[in-house]
């Protein structure tokens, strides 16, 4: 196959691509092949090779996207073949490994008569091929922390007084491998979530649009989910399905979702008032750590709305401790203090937590509002405190 | 002639007297009087002793709920083994896909990780046997920062550098002598929490205290730098370790893996036997043995091939302390109460963590099994006859597994949390801590965030 340089591409046939695309809803049984759950169920249409320099010793520098008639990469896949060697012996690893769009593993296929062997050279039995499946699938393996060097066999017996490291460590690794095939094991995980994991998803950035974000959404891998909301930020137009989808994972149900989508508004989106109401009716029935989130993104608002304020207002005279605090604060920062949410504020004057009356105080002598009634409550609680003036 | 030389002798004597009592003084300086120790007494509703993991909640909640509140801290920063002892992940917070402890410990650790651009674990995917990949990871100088202000912006009146020398009950308050750089103080509180993690204060004010023969080793935490992990010759360096440890220039007890303690880098990697922070003395011990050790391993390291050039790039000032005393409380929470989830009646915080116990031979977490989330009784903060005296953190009253699990970080801030809030409540009404209603102290630990156990909670 000619290679060419990464900016251009090669473009596959369609047909071929057709071929290559091996999801687990079309298992061909000629091959052996293991794969998950794709992030998009949709038609491959199109394959491009792209070359990459992939910092490892295996042979090859071609990454193949597969594309849909939309263009949106729907998978990635790399061919290995390379030797796996031990105790001086060596064996063929011919591989070819496949990533979802988002970089997550998505499985892995052998050429057609191709089978994986141990290191006696015995071949996979189909335990052992699911075995290797889910151990790629775990992107947290404490693999990525071993060496490779930890993976040898120990070559001179272990001194009964102290621990061998190779006797510790293969008892220490063993459960993240396939017995009897370490180093491949050790060697497709590096190769999995190396150089070309990051290339992975270098490439899907290229093709972001609001429709694959919201398509990746719906994946049914929670790894997907917030890879997209992490790349959310700034495709977040009014009124759109996108917007729709993402204000939808503010849950509390689910924290790390709700962080996440929560993280992907900006600064310009938080100029739309529906949006804000959106928030405060999250606010409303969220629970404390969700509530401490969305006050903190709200501080990102250029400004809050007359209605906003006032919907807000009325939530804190009810709250206690840090949000109110965190709340004040967004109301400090305030262009103008609607009168209206000023004199609900001052409620918080006659808390009887003097933590929050105290605040309550602090903060009107820092945002001055020429209310009479907020100047009487301010007025009665310098009485109780014996205070004059400002507390500045 | 004599007579006037003698008279010059004398006079020179007295203007070098004059001249030691009275120096002369450079422009801008002036003769300052001798210091004398300032001796005060306060006034506070709450006191808590230890400004660690627990302490700080503690007494934010407190200072939140509108109560006075004072926190002496023997050393120079908060946070204690979070900051000081840089284990700088708190624990774990979600359980089963659910939060477990939240409120003021949560918020610290979330502002914290926001405002260093980092990113938290996902806790949806169980973690299966890997617990620490529901660690977050703090910045240590940064979280002292924060807690710090948090405190301030709470109203607690903050004392570093103080420990108390006595402390007895009288007239329904607690009066406490502290000691300090300089200062001597009386405080007077109506409400005492001990956040020591050595069940100290208690210890004082003449509860039992409870431990163990053999207590679990402390850890100096460090990191190593200047070598390439992945190109070491780990068989052969393991064999010269061995050979080390046969002649007995290392101690195996130490570091019991030293591909660990590569790979790693130095993260909590260490073990000192009977660490103990509980008296300068106990503490200046573990401070030595920890550096002692390190130093030792340090100048092996280098020794080695691939590790000629290991670094010493970071080191904490001090030697973190797994288990120490506990107090001999009105309920003992046991091994068989965490691992099966119990649920008490007066349950106030959760607790979620492996068993965790650290010997001689390192360590082998014991994961719960799935669904199960441990629950702390009140009980277990009171010691046995005592009035207006809770603690909250390690010291608190269980057994030797269960306290291994009890004792990490989160779980101490959820306690820390819980104890501050009924210290609250109980001196707003005038009571001692399990007098207070548990509706009221569910009600403002949730009004705070705090998430208070409940009997049917769906893991």
């Amino acid at each position: 196959m000619q290679r060419l340089n990464s900016t251009y591409p090669i473009l596959l046939t369609s047909a071929f691509a057709a071929l290559v695309l091996l999801l687990s809803a079309y298992p061909r049984f000629d091959k052996i092949r293991y794969f998950g759950a794709a992030t998009l169920a949709v038609p491959a249409d199109t394959v491009l090779a792209h070359t990459v320099d992939f910092r490892d010793t295996v042979a090859g520098s071609t990454l193949y996207q597969v594309l849909s008639k939309e263009k949106y990469p729907l998978a990635y896949y790399r061919e290995i073949r390379t030797g796996v060697c031990f105790d001086n012996k060596c064996r063929l690893l011919n591989v070819v490994l496949y990533w979802n769009p988002t970089g997550r593993y998505l499985g892995f296929e052998l050429p057609e008569s191709e089978y994986l062997s141990k290191s006696d050279h015995e071949p996979f039995v189909a335990e052992e091929y699911q075995r290797l499946h889910a151990l790629l699938a775990d992107s947290l393996s404490p693999l990525s922390t071993f060496s490779y060097n930890e993976i040898v066999p120990s070559t001179t017996p272990p001194n009964p007084d102290v621990d061998a490291v190779s006797s510790a460590t293969a008892r220490a690794v063993l459960e993240y491998v396939v017995p009897g095939a370490a180093y491949t094991t050790y060697k497709l995980w590096h190769l999995l979530y190396g150089p070309a994991q990051e290339e992975v998803q270098r490439l899907t950035r290229q093709r972001l649009s609001p429709e694959l974000l919201l398509m990746m959404l719906d994946s049914p891998a929670l790894g997907d989910q917030i890879w997209a909301l992490n790349h959310s930020r700034g495709y977040l137009e009014p009124s759109s399905a996108l917007r729709q989808r993402v204000l939808s994972f503010i849950d509390p149900r689910d924290y790390n979702l709700a962080e996440r989508a929560i993280n992907a508004l900006s600064p310009p989106d938080l100029e739309s008032t529906s949006l804000q109401e959106v928030l405060l009716d999250k606010f409303q029935t969220g629970n404390h750590s969700l509530k401490k989130l969305l006050l903190t993104k709200l501080r990102e608002a250029p400004a809050l709305s007359t209605a906003s304020q006032q919907a807000l207002a009325r939530q804190l005279t009810t709250l206690s401790g840090e949000l109110v605090t965190s709340g004040l604060d967004l109301y400090q920062q305030q262009p103008t203090l609607d009168p209206a949410a000023g004199r609900v504020l001052s409620e918080l004057l006659e808390n009887d937590n003097a933590y929050i009356s105290k605040k309550a105080y602090q903060f009107f002598e820092k945002v001055p509002l020429q209310d009479k009634l907020v100047q009487k409550r301010l007025g009665q609680y310098r009485a109780r405190h014996g205070l004059s003036g400002t507390s500045r | 002639m004599k007579k006037m030389e003698r008279r010059s002798a004398l006079a020179t004597i007295g203007a070098m007297s004059l001249g030691m009592a009275a120096p002369k003084l450079a422009k801008g300086e002036r003769l300052a009087e001798p210091y004398k120790i300032k001796k005060q007494s306060l006034k506070t509703d709450i006191l808590v002793i230890g400004g660690g993991t627990a302490g700080v909640v503690a007494a934010i909640q407190a200072g939140r709920a509108g109560r006075k509140t004072i926190l002496v801290e023997n050393g120079s920063q908060l946070g204690g083994v979070t900051t000081t002892g840089g284990v700088a992940y708190p624990g774990i917070f979600f359980a089963w896909g659910q939060q477990v402890i939240g409120g003021i410990g949560w918020e610290m650790v979330q502002e914290a990780v926001a405002l260093n651009d980092d990113t938290l674990p996902n806790f949806t995917v169980p973690h299966g046997r890997q617990h620490w990949t529901h660690q977050v990871r703090l910045n240590g100088p940064l979280y002292a920062m924060l807690i710090e202000e948090k405190c301030l912006e709470a109203g607690v009146d903050l004392r570093f550098y103080e420990t108390p020398t006595q402390i007895s009950f009288q007239k329904n308050s607690w009066v406490v002598q502290t000691m300090g750089k300089g200062t001597q103080t009386e405080i007077t509180c109506n409400q005492l929490i001990d956040c020591t993690g050595n069940a100290y204060a208690a210890s004082i004010a003449g509860f039992n205290v409870l431990r163990e023969v053999e207590t679990q080793p402390g850890t100096l935490m460090f990191a190593l730098g200047g070598y390439d992990f992945q190109s070491l010759d780990l068989p052969l360096i393991q064999s010269r370790y061995n050979e080390e440890l046969k002649k007995g220039d290392m101690v195996k007890t130490e570091f019991y893996n030293i591909v660990a303690l590569l790979r790693s880098a130095g993260d909590n990697v260490q073990h000192i036997k009977g660490a103990d922070s509980t008296t300068s003395e106990t503490h200046t011990i573990a401070n030595i043995k920890g550096r002692t050790s390190l130093l030792k391993m340090l100048r092996f390291l280098r020794t080695l091939p691939g590790l000629e050039k290991t670094r010493l790039i970071d080191m904490q000032p001090e030697t973190a302390v797994r288990e120490t005393y506990r107090i001999d409380g009105h309920y003992k929470i046991t091994q068989e109460d965490y691992v099966t989830g119990k649920h008490f009646d007066d349950a106030v915080s959760y607790s979620y963590y492996p068993i965790d116990l650290h010997d001689e031979k390192g360590v082998i977490p014991n994961q719960l099994n799935p669904g199960v989330v441990p629950t702390i009784p009140i009980r277990a903060l009171v010691p046995k006859g005592s009035k207006n005296f809770l603690v909250a953190g390690r010291c608190l009253s269980s057994d030797r597994l269960a306290n291994s699990a009890l004792r990490v970080q989160a779980s101490c801030m959820g306690m820390g949390q819980a104890a501050g809030a009924a210290a609250a409540l109980a001196s707003k009404l005038g009571k001692s801590p399990l007098e207070v209603p548990l509706a009221d102290l569910r009600q403002l630990l949730e009004a705070h965030g705090g998430i208070f156990p409940t009997k049917n909670r769906k893991g």
